[in-house]
């Protein structure tokens, strides 16, 4: 009886949330399988329209798009990012304490501020350029803004410090002796950094890329200016169609696909991340 | 061999922090700059700062934005806080209840839960403005300070508590006298760090903003599709400034903390 009058304790915490979370995405989903008028007005009547849209060659196309520069920012964070965390990890206390500090500053700096800076060093009459016609190195300036590239240097920079704390926090278990009997059995670094040490940090780098991965495929301010709106991503799609396309049906039923492919991406990980034994959620 | 593959480390590392830090500090370093454009740099100035001064648009968004944020991090910490420690005394399938409610908002992505809450909202008929913009905001905020408040309430010694039950406490005493002050440092940095995450969200309060509460970073961002001008960079360097400002009061909050806890 006592358990469950403090049982009950929980209910306005679990509503609140529940409740601005769960009923608007029963809403989105509801939203998803109606029409629109000429006009942008919703008009209920049942239809599966807005996913079999979604099998259109142009969305497919945008749909691969986002998978695409989801997974390579995963993969470019990912070989950007471990070094830096396992050379952290070896770094006597104070250096270690500073590395970490510098890493997780970023966090606290406006997104919005760190996409700018690369709009400032990458446009035509941007800084790089500015330096490499200087120098003589090249002679008219580089074409470097809206490619896919410039939204995937723009979306890892974002991205980075969580794969490197992700994999900071496996590598920084890693139980050294295992390396030294490698070593005292005669395996080389390479071998013995490819054959221990990858198996034992997985659970890091399976964190890291989930939790860089599913960012990846919403943050459509990035693409928008720093891609100049050339590639269109999932979530530009969404975002176009909700406000400027009056559609709000067809961007909800994007909306629940995203959601699906993140749940999809989030069950991998579980089995993977159980099958390593820990990760993120314990 | 040892001292070279250190060296090389040290190296690898150094080059990491230029390159993650040289895009944040070419922002600060052009808002200086005479020239409107960033080909060349033509002498020190200060106009751009002044022009932001004078612009009353920003300095509208800049008060929604503080309101917003402040009102987010107050109710977020009430919120967050509540939710740990009541986690701690309900049944183990409720606490499972509650942490994955909480996680939920984290799952979804910001996009899909920003059109999701325009949907609702619209058919609720809120009014777009800084009611919309407090509750979307609390969504990501709350489980944040849930998350660090309970990290710090499994370190305290159960046997504190204990005691003061056994001492005749109340529930709500043992709650208000032992734990919200072991807590509160969590709570605090908690706070900060939801007051961060509010000042610099673009996504969803690109949904939430009303026609006359426009947040700063919605703002500015719609400066920034328009094109390069070093007025962007003098605000984005007084954001950086008004950041740390909040960090290092977070740490001071900190140390104070630690520091009694010593004596």
């Amino acid at each position: 009886m006592k358990t469950l009058r403090r049982n009950m304790l929980a209910i306005p915490i679990i509503v609140w949330i529940g409740l601005l979370v769960g009923t608007p995405l029963i809403f989105v989903f509801v939203l998803s399988f109606l029409s629109r008028d000429n006009l942008g007005n919703i008009v209920v009547a049942f239809t599966l329209d807005n996913y079999k849209r979604i099998f259109d060659p142009i969305y497919i196309r945008v749909f691969f798009n986002s998978f695409l520069l989801a997974t390579l920012t995963g993969l470019v964070t990912l070989l950007i990012g471990y070094p830096v965390a396992y050379i952290t990890s070896g770094l006597n206390p104070k250096r270690r304490a500073v590395s970490i500090a510098l890493i997780m500053l970023p966090f606290w700096l406006s997104s919005l501020l760190r996409t700018y800076g690369w709009i400032i060093l990458l446009g035509n009459t941007g800084i790089i350029n500015n330096i490499l016609v200087g120098l003589n190195i090249i002679e008219k300036p580089l074409n470097m803004m809206y490619k896919f590239g410039t939204t995937l240097v723009g979306t890892a920079y974002m991205l980075i410090p969580f794969m490197i704390i992700a994999i900071f926090n496996s590598v920084d278990k890693l139980d050294r002796s295992y390396l030294e009997a490698s070593y005292d059995l005669g395996a080389g670094r390479l071998k013995t950094f490819f054959n221990i040490t990858i198996p034992l940090t997985l659970p890091g780098i399976f964190g890291g890329f989930t939790l860089v991965f599913i960012p990846a495929l919403g943050l459509f301010f990035i693409s928008d200016l720093l891609g100049g709106g050339k590639t269109i991503f999932l979530g530009n799609l969404i975002n176009t169609q909700v406000t400027k396309g009056r559609n709000r049906p067809l961007g909800a039923a994007f909306s629940i696909l995203m959601i699906v492919l993140v749940l999809v991406v989030l069950f991998i990980y579980s089995r993977a991340a159980k099958r390593e034994e820990g990760g993120l959620f314990q | 061999m040892r001292s070279r593959t250190k060296g090389f480390g040290t190296f690898y590392l150094s080059l990491f922090f230029v390159v993650l830090y040289f895009p944040v500090l070419s922002v600060i370093l052009y808002s200086f700059n005479s020239s409107p454009s960033t080909a060349k740099w033509a002498g020190f100035t200060l106009d751009w700062y002044r022009e932001l001064f004078s612009d009353g648009v920003i300095g509208q968004s800049f008060k929604t934005s503080i309101q917003v944020a402040l009102l987010t991090s107050v109710l977020s910490a009430v919120l967050g806080t509540a939710a740990a420690i009541i986690s701690l005394s309900v049944s183990k399938r409720v606490e499972k209840t509650i942490q994955g409610v909480m996680i939920l908002p984290l799952l979804v992505p910001e996009v899909a839960l920003g059109i999701s809450l325009l949907i609702f909202f619209t058919a609720l008929g809120l009014p777009f403005g800084h009611l919309t913009l407090v509750l979307s905001h609390s969504l990501f905020c709350v489980p944040y300070i849930y998350i660090m408040v309970q990290l710090r309430l499994k370190e305290i010694d159960k046997s504190v508590i204990e005691a003061a039950r056994d001492l005749g406490a109340t529930r709500g005493q043992t709650i208000r006298t032992i734990i919200i002050p072991l807590v509160m440092p969590s709570i605090i940095t908690a706070s900060l760090l939801a007051l961060a995450m509010s000042l610099d969200d673009v996504v969803i309060s690109s949904y939430m903003s009303g026609p006359r509460s426009t947040t700063l970073p919605v703002h500015i961002f719609s400066m920034m599709r328009v094109g390069v001008t070093p007025k962007i960079n003098a605000l984005c360097t007084l954001i950086l400034v008004g950041t740390f400002f909040i960090v290092g009061l977070g740490q001071l909050a900190g140390k104070k903390n630690r520091i009694k806890e010593e004596f």
